[in-house]
């Protein structure tokens, strides 16, 4: 556990020791975190928390149920700020401004920094129309574009050819694994640069778990992904780096290899051993 | 050993599940050979004509087609059908964008402690007994509609197609358009209480996938929350409308009950089928022929009707909707 006095400089946090599998070039941080805690009622859900994000990079954030991963995603685009109770304080700037700075459109915000969810979300309306709602909301294309967008997003998932005839139907029908990558296509139809993955494959099946994956992995690095995730494996298999959370704490940050093979915490070298979780 | 299988819990759940439905058709064909000799007497005028006169009753009743009925005896119920769908129509008008505004206000924004006060309020808001508002209405609103609001309303309605019905002579507040209104109040309970209830069902999951793209409020509801439950609104407007079809005591206080009376405009007086069964059945039943109560009798059987033609139009409705299969609210 991070004491006080033994703070991590987040610039040398944030760089991978050299030697890694990472690809990525220099460091230039996208989201980073200031002393961030985060709370709902008298409830602290996570302390202290620095902990920056390498433009381009997929970080996976792993660690037992309950240690505030989740919370702490969702606090990355402002989902927590209705919910009943909340508190934080610390920071979180995105493209080194503060998220919560007046100078900040919310709207604008989600729309650079999307969110996938648990479970597909489809929208109560046309396969079509799910995919574009974004882009309509932001009014970011003519409407004579629309259908083009769409069709754009559903090839670049992978999801054209089986709903290309169907366009017009309830997504509902969809399998679980197609639903969700319909939701990977309206996330990406606004165009984000941040994409925050809340254990999207916890729900599919094995191939569409590699599907997801393999558009996470092509995505990047134009797209900086952060993911949630209990399956230690995918973590292994599409991050770059690996934070974990461990009883409201960042335990231990850096890059995947050294987590998973190098880790220099007890608790993460039981977690990532599987002796604990 | 007999007994016992008799009153078993299955042979008694069976015949109680067929006791609505069996309730329904023996009503119906009661009603229906109640009104026979009307139906044989009035026609197919009883749909066209606009006149309601009984006849004489003090002269020698006299003999048409095997039906005994007072001299110059003529029933029209044009007036009545269309004051009771044009009544119900104007508080469903009315009734449905404050119910869905409610109750979204109620889901969406009110903190739980007053959401829970205010939706408490609705539940017994539901309950108050008809003839209260009949009373309310007539005594309080509908004089008032009159003097302050009907005026503004006739001077701003524009001078086209279904708004010129808007303009003219405001009359004295019974009318048309305080019955809609009085019938709203009480119909809105009915919708809000069921969207508020529906509006809870959609997953939080759902909502913030909205969020999370950027949606305002706004978006949120209008694409994701009220299509999500659209099919169990329309249920809960056919709910009201039903509700406002068939009610009788606040609408024959309300409406001026006026028989006869085809309004030129929503501000006069008019009346509906079960407001002028209500304020018939006592003259009727001088009639020693019989032909007025039977007169009121074929009127009941036409709202019958009417009201099972609604549930069912709501019904093919619902089912068209429900094709993009939302997992809730299907069916009513």
């Amino acid at each position: 556990m991070i004491q006080q006095g033994e703070h991590v400089d987040v610039q040398s946090f944030g760089a991978p020791a050299s030697g890694s599998d990472n690809h990525l070039g220099p460091t230039d941080l996208i989201v980073s975190t200031k002393e961030l805690c985060l709370g709902f009622g008298q409830k602290t859900v996570i302390a202290d928390i620095d902990l920056s994000f390498r433009r381009g990079s997929i970080t996976a954030l792993i660690g037992p149920s309950g240690s505030g991963k989740t919370t702490f995603l969702r606090t990355l685009n402002r989902m927590n700020d209705n919910v009943k109770g909340f508190r934080r304080t610390g920071d979180v700037l995105f493209n080194s401004e503060s998220i919560w700075s007046p100078k900040i459109d919310l709207l604008a915000l989600r729309r650079r920094v999307g969110m996938l969810f648990q479970r597909a979300n489809p929208f109560p309306m046309s396969i079509e129309q799910n995919v574009i709602a974004g882009v309509k909301a932001h009014n970011i294309a003519k409407k004579s574009q629309l259908n083009q967008i769409a069709k754009m997003r559903l090839e670049e998932v992978g999801l054209w050819k089986a709903v290309e005839t169907r366009l017009h139907d309830s997504p509902f029908r969809l399998s679980g694994g197609q639903q969700q990558l319909l939701c990977l296509a309206r996330a990406l139809a606004i165009g984000p640069d941040v994409l925050l993955l809340d254990e999207p494959t916890s729900a599919l099946d094995p191939t569409s778990i590699e599907a997801v994956e393999n558009l996470i992995l092509s995505l990047s690095p134009a797209i900086t992904f952060i993911v949630v995730t209990h399956n230690l494996a995918q973590a292994r298999r599409i991050s770059h780096d690996t934070a974990f959370f461990f009883e409201g704490q960042l335990t231990e940050y850096g890059s995947t290899k050294q987590i998973f093979e190098d880790p220099s915490r007890p608790e993460t070298q039981r977690y990532v051993s599987g002796r604990m979780g | 050993m007999l007994l016992r299988r008799f009153f078993s819990i299955k042979a008694v759940s069976r015949v109680a599940a067929f006791l609505p439905p069996a309730a329904l058709v023996f009503a119906t064909a009661i009603l229906f050979a109640e009104a026979l000799p009307a139906i044989k007497y009035n026609g197919l005028g009883f749909l066209t004509h606009t006149q309601w006169r009984p006849g004489n009753f003090y002269v020698n009743p006299v003999t048409t087609d095997g039906v005994t009925h007072p001299v110059g005896a003529l029933y029209g119920a044009l007036p009545l059908i269309l004051g009771t769908l044009e009544s119900s129509v104007l508080a469903l008008l009315i009734a449905v964008p404050v119910s869905i505004g409610a109750a979204l206000i109620i889901v969406e924004k009110l903190p739980d402690r007053l959401s829970q006060t205010v939706g408490l309020f609705l539940e017994i808001l539901a309950g108050i007994p008809s003839v209260i508002f009949g009373l309310w209405g007539t005594l309080t609103v509908g004089p008032i509609l009159a003097r302050d609001v009907f005026p503004l309303i006739s001077q701003m309605a524009p001078n086209i197609a279904f708004f010129r019905f808007f303009k003219g002579n405001t009359g004295h507040g019974e009318g048309l358009l305080t019955s809609g209104i009085v019938l709203a109040i009480m119909v809105i309970p009915i919708i809000a209480s069921t969207s508020r209830d529906l509006l809870r069902q959609i997953p939080p999951i759902t909502k913030e996938g909205g969020t999370a793209l950027g949606f305002t409020d706004w978006e949120t509801n209008r694409w994701i929350s009220l299509p999500w439950i659209r099919t169990g609104l329309i249920g809960a407007s056919v709910l009201g409308l039903a509700r406002a079809l068939g009610e009788t005591m606040a609408v024959a206080m309300t409406s001026g009950a006026v028989l006869g009376a085809n309004p030129s405009n929503a501000f006069l007086p008019m009346t509906t089928i079960a407001a002028t069964i209500v304020s018939q059945l006592d003259s009727a039943l001088t009639d020693a022929t019989g032909l007025a109560t039977r007169t009121l009798a074929e009127a009941a059987l036409l709202l019958t009707l009417i009201a099972l033609a609604t549930n069912v139009a709501a019904r093919v409705l619902v089912r068209r909707v429900s094709s993009t299969a939302l997992p809730v609210g299907r069916g009513i």
